[in-house]
C-alpha cells in the first residue's frame, strides 16, 4: 500500500479535525476502512449523525469558531440517501455555508463536504488523508479570545 | 470648604489618566466602531475619553459585569471512598480597584439604585462580589453641558450636574476641567502634580455651565403618586397591551440601563470542571419568568413591559423604601428600536390616576430647576440634588436600613 | 407630503374592515418615528410616512394571527411580508397591504456622524424632513443635511422602493437601483486575517440584548432560541466574542435564502455592529447559486427548503 505518503508527518503535532458522518453510508465507510486496516491520519474525531441532512450548519460553525482546525461532513452519495432526500438538502446548505466562511475571515478550505458510501473504505481513506493534509498545510486555526471568566475551563481543555 | 478644587487643562488630561492607570483600572467612555454606526462604550482604556456624546451604554458593567464567575467547581476522586467523587469549590480571584472617568452624573446615581439590592436587606448578608467592586471603584463624572431630548433626570431627582454618588465632579470650562472632590477617595485621586489649584473664577465658570445645562432640560413632570398609579393599573391588561404594542421584547432597554440589576446564574462545565457564572438577564425576555413546569406567569410582552415600568416606579421604591429605580438617563428611549418612550407611558399612567384634571402634567416650564424631584421618595434617603457639589455623600451607606 | 395624505385616506377607508392598521406615528423626537397602531379615525391624523418611518411594520404581523390587519409598507417591508407568506407564517386573507413609493429612510448613525462637530442628534430642538433635505435646529442654529447623505445604505442600493405587491398603492411608483452587493466590498478587500480581526473587534461591543434577533421579521423561533441559557445550551452566558459571533453566524444561516435585507437587525443594534453584512454575504451566495432573491414572490419556496437532484451550479470538490 502506498498510503503512507498521505498520512500527516509523524513529526507534525496533531491538529483538531471534526468529522460529521452520516450513520448509513460514511460512518460505515470509515468502519470499512478500519476493518480493511487502511492506514489513516489520526487527527479526525468522528461525530455520528443519522443523516448528512441532520448537519445543522450550527454544528460546523461552533466547531470552527470554538476550537477545531478543520471540519469534514460526509454523507451518502446523492440519490443514495437512506432517507431519500436528506443529502440533497444538506448539499445546498453546506455549499451556502462554505461561501460564508471567507466573510468571517475563515479559510474556506478548513471545511469540506463529500459523499462516501459504506463500501468505499478506500475512498474514505483517501478523503481523510487528503483533508488532513489540507488542514496541516493551513496550520492551526486562529482562535477568538475566550471569555476571561471561563479561562479556568480552557486550562483543563488542553 | 476643606476640599480643594483642582483644574486640569484639556491637553493634560491623558497624562493624568495615565498616571491614575498605574493605580486603577481606568475606564473611559470611548468611541468605537465605524463612523456611521459608532457607539460610545466604556472601555478599560485610559486615553482620549469621548466627553461630547452621551455613552451608549451605562457604566454599570464596571461594578456589575455582564458576566462574572461566582465560583469554580472541580470533581475529584474521593481519597476516602473508592469510586466516589468529592466536590471542590474555589472562589475566583478578585480584580483590583477601578476608576471611571467621564461618566454622566446619571450613571453614577444608577449605582445608588443598585446598592440597596446588593447590600443585603434587614441584616441579611450582602453580595460580596458587588460590594467589593463597589467599594473599590472611584467615580469621576463630567457634568453634562446639554441635555438630550431623551433626558429626564429632573423627573427623578437628578440634574446635569448632580453630585450624588460621585467621588469627583468634573466640569468642562476654559479649555480644561474643574475637578471638585466630594469624598476622601476623590480628594486622594486629585492629589497629583499634574493638577493646578482652581480659583474663584473657575468655580464661577463651572456654576454658569451648570445653570446653562439646566436650561436645556425638557419639561419636568410631577411624579407624585406614580407608585399608586402604577399599582392601580396592575390589572389593566388593555392599557399595557396598547403601550407595549411596538415593543420587540429585546433587551436594549434593560442592558443599557444604569439601574436594571437582574441576573441569571448558569453553570458552564467541561468534564469534571465548571464555572458558575452570573450574567445579565432582562425581564423583557420571556425566558426570564419561564418556570420549570413550562408555565410562564408573564406570557406576553405587555406583562413584561408592565413589570419593567412598574418595578422602576412602584415596586422598587416600595420594597426598599427609597428612590425610584430610574435615573432618567433616557437610553431606553434613545436606543429602543421601536422608540418606545417610558415617559409617555408614565405620563399616561399618572393622568389616569388623576381623574379631576384628566390632563397629563407635563407642562412645567423647561427652566424649572429639578424641583420635580420625586415626592414619593422617603426624605431620609433621597437627598435634594444640589448644583453645588459637596452636599451629597455616596449613597451606599445611607440608602439601606 | 401628498403621498402621506393619500395614505391617510386609504387607512381611514380600511379602518372599519380591520382590527388595526400598522404604520408609523410620532416618536420621542422629531428625527425618527415609532411604529403606530391605528384603530380609531382620529388616530390617523398623526400617521407619518417618509424618511423617519424606519421600522419594518411586517415584524408585528405574526402577532396578529387570526385577526385582520392592514399594513403600510415600504418596499423592503413588503418583501418581508411576501417572505412570511411564502413560508406560510401568515395568511394572505388576514392582511391588507398598503404600498407607497419609498424614497429611503434616514440612518440615525449617519445623522449622528454628520452632526458630530455641532453636537448629537438628541440635542436637536427642531427637525423637519423636506423633499431633499433634513433641517435641524441646534443651539439656535439651523443645519441642513441633504437626504442623499443621511439615507440608510440599504436604501441607496434598493431595487424595490415600491411594495412588491399590495392591495392599495398611494402615489406614483418610484425607480429602483441595482443591488450589486457593493457593501461587501470593503470587507472583502481585507485579508482573511484582517476580516477575522474585524469581527473580533466589532463583536466585542455586543451586550447580548438580542435586539438584532427580535427586530428581525423572519426570525421565527422567537422564545425557543439557540441563544437560550437553558436547553440545549449551545452558547455559554460568558461575555466572550466567540459565543457572540457564533450567535450571529447561526442567526444569519437561519436566514440564508430568506433574508430580504431589510436591515432591521443592524438598525436595532445599540452598539452599531454591522451584523447585516453576514446576511448579505449569504444572500449573495444564494442569489449566485440558485438565482433567488428572498421576498419577491409570495409563492416561491425558499431555496434551502427545496433541492434539485442535479445541482448544476454547485461545484463540489474533486478529491
Amino acid at each position: 500500500m502506498s498510503v503512507s505518503s498521505t498520512v500527516s508527518g509523524a513529526a507534525a503535532p496533531e491538529l483538531r479535525i471534526v468529522g460529521f458522518l452520516c450513520n448509513w453510508c460514511s460512518y460505515g465507510g470509515a468502519d470499512t476502512a478500519g476493518v480493511g486496516r487502511f492506514i489513516q491520519p489520526t487527527d479526525l474525531r468522528i461525530i455520528r449523525l443519522p443523516c448528512s441532512g441532520r448537519t445543522n450548519p450550527l454544528f460546523i460553525a461552533k466547531a470552527l469558531l470554538q476550537g477545531a482546525d478543520g471540519v469534514l461532513v460526509s454523507g451518502c452519495h446523492p440519490r443514495d440517501c437512506h432517507y431519500a432526500e436528506g443529502n440533497f438538502y444538506a448539499r445546498r446548505r453546506l455549499e451556502v455555508f462554505k461561501q460564508l466562511l471567507p466573510v468571517l475571515g475563515v479559510d474556506p478550505r478548513r471545511f469540506e463536504y463529500t459523499w462516501v458510501s459504506a463500501s468505499e473504505g478506500q475512498r474514505w481513506q483517501m478523503v481523510v488523508s487528503k483533508f488532513t493534509e489540507q488542514i496541516h498545510s493551513l496550520g492551526p486555526a486562529r482562535r477568538l479570545p475566550g471569555a476571561p471568566e471561563l479561562e479556568w475551563l480552557r486550562e483543563s481543555a488542553g | 470648604m476643606d476640599m480643594q478644587g483642582k483644574f486640569i487643562p484639556r491637553a493634560q488630561l491623558d497624562d493624568w489618566l495615565a498616571e491614575l492607570a498605574a493605580r486603577f483600572r481606568v475606564w473611559t467612555p470611548r468611541r468605537a466602531g465605524q463612523e456611521d454606526s459608532g457607539a460610545v462604550v466604556y472601555l478599560p482604556e485610559a486615553r482620549q475619553p469621548e466627553l461630547n456624546r452621551k455613552p451608549t451604554e451605562s457604566a454599570k458593567r464596571v461594578i456589575f459585569p455582564r458576566s462574572e464567575p461566582l465560583l469554580r467547581f472541580l470533581r475529584k476522586p474521593d481519597p476516602d471512598q473508592t469510586g466516589q467523587k468529592s466536590l471542590e469549590l474555589q472562589v475566583p480571584d478578585a480584580d483590583g480597584p477601578n476608576l471611571v472617568f467621564g461618566l454622566p452624573p446619571c450613571d453614577a446615581r444608577g449605582f445608588l439604585v443598585l446598592d440597596p439590592v446588593y447590600a443585603g436587606v434587614k441584616g441579611q448578608a450582602g453580595d460580596s462580589y458587588y460590594l467589593r467592586r463597589r467599594s473599590q471603584t472611584v467615580l469621576i463624572a463630567r457634568a453634562c453641558s446639554r441635555a438630550l431630548t431623551t433626558c429626564f433626570c429632573h423627573w427623578v431627582g437628578g440634574s446635569p450636574s448632580s453630585t450624588e454618588g460621585l467621588d469627583v465632579l468634573a466640569t468642562e470650562i476654559q479649555e480644561g476641567f474643574l475637578l471638585q472632590p466630594l469624598t476622601p477617595q476623590g480628594e486622594e485621586v486629585l492629589d497629583s502634580k499634574l493638577l493646578l489649584s482652581a480659583g474663584k473664577e473657575q468655580m464661577e465658570a463651572a456654576q454658569s455651565a451648570w445653570q446653562a445645562a439646566e436650561k436645556t432640560l425638557g419639561p419636568g413632570a410631577d411624579m407624585q403618586g406614580a407608585q399608586e398609579a402604577l399599582r392601580a393599573l396592575f390589572d389593566n391588561a388593555a392599557f399595557w397591551q396598547a403601550e407595549a404594542a411596538s415593543c420587540l421584547s429585546c433587551g436594549v432597554c434593560t442592558h443599557l440601563c444604569p439601574t436594571c440589576y437582574c441576573f441569571n446564574i448558569t453553570d458552564e462545565a467541561v468534564g469534571e470542571k465548571g464555572v458558575r457564572l452570573r450574567s445579565w438577564d432582562a425581564c423583557m425576555f420571556s425566558l426570564y419568568t419561564q418556570e420549570a413546569s413550562g408555565h410562564n406567569p408573564r406570557q406576553d410582552k405587555a406583562a413584561r413591559l408592565k413589570n419593567r415600568i412598574g418595578h422602576k416606579f412602584s415596586y422598587y421604591p416600595e420594597l426598599y423604601q427609597t428612590r425610584n429605580a430610574c435615573v432618567g438617563c433616557g437610553r431606553c428611549i434613545k436606543s429602543c428600536p421601536s422608540r418606545l418612550d417610558i415617559r409617555a407611558v408614565l405620563t399616561k399612567a399618572l393622568a389616569l390616576s388623576r381623574p379631576a384634571a384628566g390632563k397629563p402634567e407635563t407642562t412645567a416650564p423647561a427652566t424649572v430647576r429639578p424641583a420635580a424631584k420625586p415626592k414619593v421618595n422617603k426624605p431620609a434617603t433621597s437627598k435634594p440634588v444640589a448644583a453645588k457639589p459637596g452636599a451629597a455623600k455616596r449613597g451606599k451607606e445611607a440608602s439601606h436600613a | 407630503m401628498a403621498v402621506q395624505e393619500e395614505l391617510k385616506k386609504i387607512i381611514l377607508g380600511l379602518l372599519p374592515q380591520v382590527d388595526c392598521v400598522i404604520g408609523w406615528g410620532p416618536g420621542p423626537d422629531l428625527l425618527c418615528a415609532s411604529p403606530y397602531f391605528m384603530r380609531r379615525p382620529e388616530e390617523v391624523d398623526n400617521f407619518l410616512a417618509g424618511p423617519m418611518a424606519t421600522q419594518n411594520t411586517a415584524l408585528y404581523l405574526p402577532e396578529y394571527k387570526g385577526k385582520k390587519v392592514a399594513l403600510v409598507v415600504k418596499g423592503c417591508d413588503s418583501r418581508s411580508v411576501a417572505q412570511l407568506l411564502a413560508e406560510k407564517l401568515i395568511a394572505r386573507e388576514e392582511v391588507r397591504i398598503i404600498g407607497f413609493p419609498c424614497a429611503g429612510v434616514a440612518d440615525m448613525g449617519k445623522i449622528a456622524a454628520r452632526l458630530a462637530p455641532h453636537g448629537e442628534p438628541g440635542e436637536a430642538e427642531k427637525a423637519v424632513y423636506g423633499e431633499k433635505e433634513l433641517r435641524i435646529t441646534m443651539a439656535g442654529r439651523e443645519l441642513v443635511l441633504p437626504l442623499a447623505e443621511i439615507k440608510a445604505d440599504k436604501c441607496l442600493r434598493c431595487a424595490h422602493p415600491n411594495a412588491v405587491f399590495s392591495d392599495h398603492f398611494a402615489g406614483e411608483k418610484a425607480a429602483g437601483n441595482d443591488d450589486e452587493f457593493k457593501d461587501l466590498a470593503a470587507l472583502e478587500t481585507m485579508s482573511l486575517e484582517d476580516r477575522f480581526s474585524f469581527w473580533e473587534k466589532e463583536m466585542s461591543r455586543c451586550v447580548r440584548c438580542y435586539a438584532c434577533r427580535n427586530a428581525c421579521p423572519l426570525c421565527v423561533c422567537r422564545d425557543h432560541c439557540v441563544a437560550s441559557s437553558r436547553d440545549p445550551h449551545w452558547l455559554t452566558q460568558a461575555d466572550g466574542v466567540s459565543d457572540k459571533l457564533l450567535f450571529q453566524v447561526t442567526h444569519a444561516l437561519h436566514l440564508a435564502g430568506r433574508c430580504t435585507g431589510c436591515g432591521e437587525c443592524q438598525r436595532a443594534c445599540p452598539a452599531g455592529i454591522p451584523v447585516l453584512l453576514l446576511k448579505r454575504a449569504l444572500s449573495r451566495a444564494v442569489e449566485g447559486l440558485f438565482g433567488h432573491s428572498a421576498g419577491l414572490d409570495p409563492e416561491t419556496r425558499p431555496p434551502l427548503l427545496t433541492f434539485q437532484v442535479e445541482e448544476r451550479t454547485i461545484k463540489e470538490k474533486a478529491w
